[in-house]
């Protein structure tokens, strides 16, 4: 069956790794992946920079080069017509949909989208960024982003994050979800911190994914 | 209505604009004047998020010439009104900027850098410091904090409110586009519960009473007659911010009053600096330092000159070609130091080439 997945939610909560990683993920079970750049405000700060390096590792990317436009995040926003038509291609496509503003309904912009059977939207929260800090803020934002299938527990402190950090994350997601009548699909964990604490994960009462971090190397 | 978004301390992970929007509710700020502009634009995308939940104000203008001088009205009126920008908008702003420096009006603007001149790159640079510092048709009577982490703007956004209704000479809050976008960890708290007290806003216009009667008439002014008239203002001006220096004055240093060879960076560039000293202190190098002016106006001369006389060689680096440089050789002029740069205008330095231009020169 094909999987389709678009990843949503708050500014900087962790979209993109996560659609990169799970991209990454499928493709290493040896399926066909496209994985597509859905950020319409800053398309220059997501996808763009890394695009070379995903595709040798074998993902189909739409996303902008940086030869194909001029004055990225200035002269407006341009949809890369190839991204209209991503459902068309064969196997499974991913939907990072950057930025985060107008939650799900950037799919819109996608032909045949809300006709896909195997469509699923994911929020991905991280519950140490201020705006979804707390489990009634956490409802509330996923409220605002419409249609939303499941949650993603992405919490976490950057290079200080901690074991409490993503217990105390996980304990808020679930009660959202819970709330929401939506399931978590897995707690996203730096597979740094996972070498070598593999017991810390015990705690853990979602499956857990262990994230490769691409995206510090975007932004620079 | 919810008080303030913030009790006790929080760490958390954020983008640098939003560090901003909080530090500005947690400041006490009443409203923002902004026109968007990238990198900028999440600093008001976050303030309107949290406006409504804390009582607060936004009012987007048609361009930044309005936000700027809104922005004074707000002020006079005896809000704590601040605006925001970058590149093109920076420009923009002076004009306004020039006249709170002209009128002795507090004003707090942020400033996200992106590339110049003109539209450029809407990413980074640190391309705004000379006009910053000494922009518009005056004597760059103003006080600019250079930040280079989100902590920082969390500190400084809520003292640059303070600096600004203290002294009365427009503030900025220097930051990049790299500050603005990038994701760090940092602690949000109480200025409160720090002991640190916020200077209140008072009307400067249209207070209570009769002007003449009850109170002195607020006679705020821009404009003169005679070359007589304008000198002694702006002599006035020079001398009350020259009485200021000393108390405003802010820079970090590692090593610098006994190395050798010291090198000079602000903003984002001096964590690869600190970065760099620190790396080659460890190797065992023992004859080099770090200088990082954190008020870029006013600059910190005496230290500056310090050094300059002390140590042999100077290492400046900045991603611009030279605004930070020009006020450092203005600074320690008449010294004999040597001078090596990197200025790579537009594009960050990382700690590698600062190491590698240290092995290089010394």
């Amino acid at each position: 069956m094909r999987i389709v997945e678009a990843f949503i939610g708050e500014y900087a909560s962790g979209k993109s790794e996560n659609a990169v990683n799970r991209a990454l993920e499928l493709k290493n079970l040896g399926r066909t992946v496209n994985l597509v750049d859905l950020d319409t405000v800053e398309p220059f700060y997501t996808l763009t920079p890394i695009k070379k390096e995903l595709e040798a590792l074998g993902l189909k990317v739409l996303a902008w080069e940086r030869n194909e436009v001029l004055g990225f995040g200035e002269t407006g926003v341009l949809l890369k017509p190839e991204i209209r038509w991503a459902l068309k291609n064969p196997g499974d496509v991913i939907f990072d949909v950057g930025y985060g503003v107008h939650g799900s309904r950037s799919l819109n912009l996608i032909e045949g989208i809300w006709q896909e059977p195997n469509l699923k939207v994911y929020a991905v929260i991280n519950a140490s960024r201020p705006m979804t800090r707390e489990v009634d803020d956490i409802v509330e934002h996923v409220k605002s982003l419409d249609r939303v299938d499941g949650l993603i527990n992405n919490t976490h402190l950057g290079d200080e994050t901690t074991w409490e950090v993503i217990y105390d994350g996980e304990e808020k997601v679930l009660r959202a979800a819970k709330i929401l009548g939506l399931p978590v699909l897995w707690t996203a964990v730096d597979q740094k911190l996972i070498n070598g604490n593999e017991e810390m994960l015990q705690k853990l009462k979602t499956p857990v994914k262990g994230l490769v971090r691409y995206m510090p190397k975007t932004f620079w | 209505m919810a008080n303030k978004p913030i009790t006790g301390e929080q760490r958390v992970f954020m983008t640098g604009n939003e560090v901003i929007a909080y530090a500005a509710v947690m400041a006490e700020a009443d409203i923002m004047y902004g026109y968007p502009i990238t990198p900028q634009n999440e600093i008001m995308h976050y303030w309107t998020r949290l406006a409504p939940k804390y009582g607060k104000k936004f009012l987007q203008t048609e361009d930044e010439l309005s936000a700027g001088f809104t922005t004074i009205g707000g002020v006079l009126a005896g809000r704590k009104a601040f605006t925001a920008t970058a590149g093109p908008g920076n420009t923009l702003m002076q004009e306004p900027m020039s006249m709170a420096e002209m009128m002795r009006i507090p004003t707090l603007l942020i400033v996200q850098q992106r590339g110049g001149p003109s539209t450029a790159t809407v990413i980074y640079s640190q391309q705004e410091v000379t006009m910053t510092t000494y922009g518009g048709n005056g004597e760059g009577f103003r006080i600019v904090y250079s930040t280079s982490s989100h902590q920082d703007l969390y500190d400084y956004v809520i003292k640059g409110f303070n600096t600004a209704w203290k002294y009365r000479f427009p503030t900025f809050i220097l930051g990049d586009g790299y500050q603005a976008k990038m994701r760090e960890a940092c602690v949000m708290y109480d200025p409160a519960e720090r002991g640190i007290e916020l200077v209140k806003p008072t009307p400067y216009m249209g207070a209570p009473g009769t002007p003449g009667v009850d109170r002195k008439p607020s006679h705020m002014r821009n404009t003169y007659n005679t070359e007589e008239e304008l000198y002694e203002v702006v002599m006035n001006l020079a001398k009350a911010y020259e009485a200021i220096i000393p108390e405003v004055v802010e820079f970090e240093e590692l090593n610098a009053f006994e190395a050798d060879t010291v090198i000079i960076a602000h903003g984002v560039v001096s964590r690869a600096a600190k970065g760099a000293v620190k790396e080659l202190l460890a190797e065992g190098e023992k004859k080099v330092g770090y200088f990082r002016p954190i008020t870029l106006r006013p600059l910190a001369v005496n230290e500056l000159r310090e050094i300059a006389q002390r140590a042999k060689k100077l290492i400046i680096a900045e991603s611009s070609y030279g605004q930070l440089l020009k006020q450092i050789k203005e600074a320690i002029y008449g010294t004999d130091v040597e001078i090596h740069t990197i200025l790579k205008p537009g594009v960050g330095i990382t700690q590698e080439e600062i190491v590698a231009k240290y092995h290089e020169v010394k």
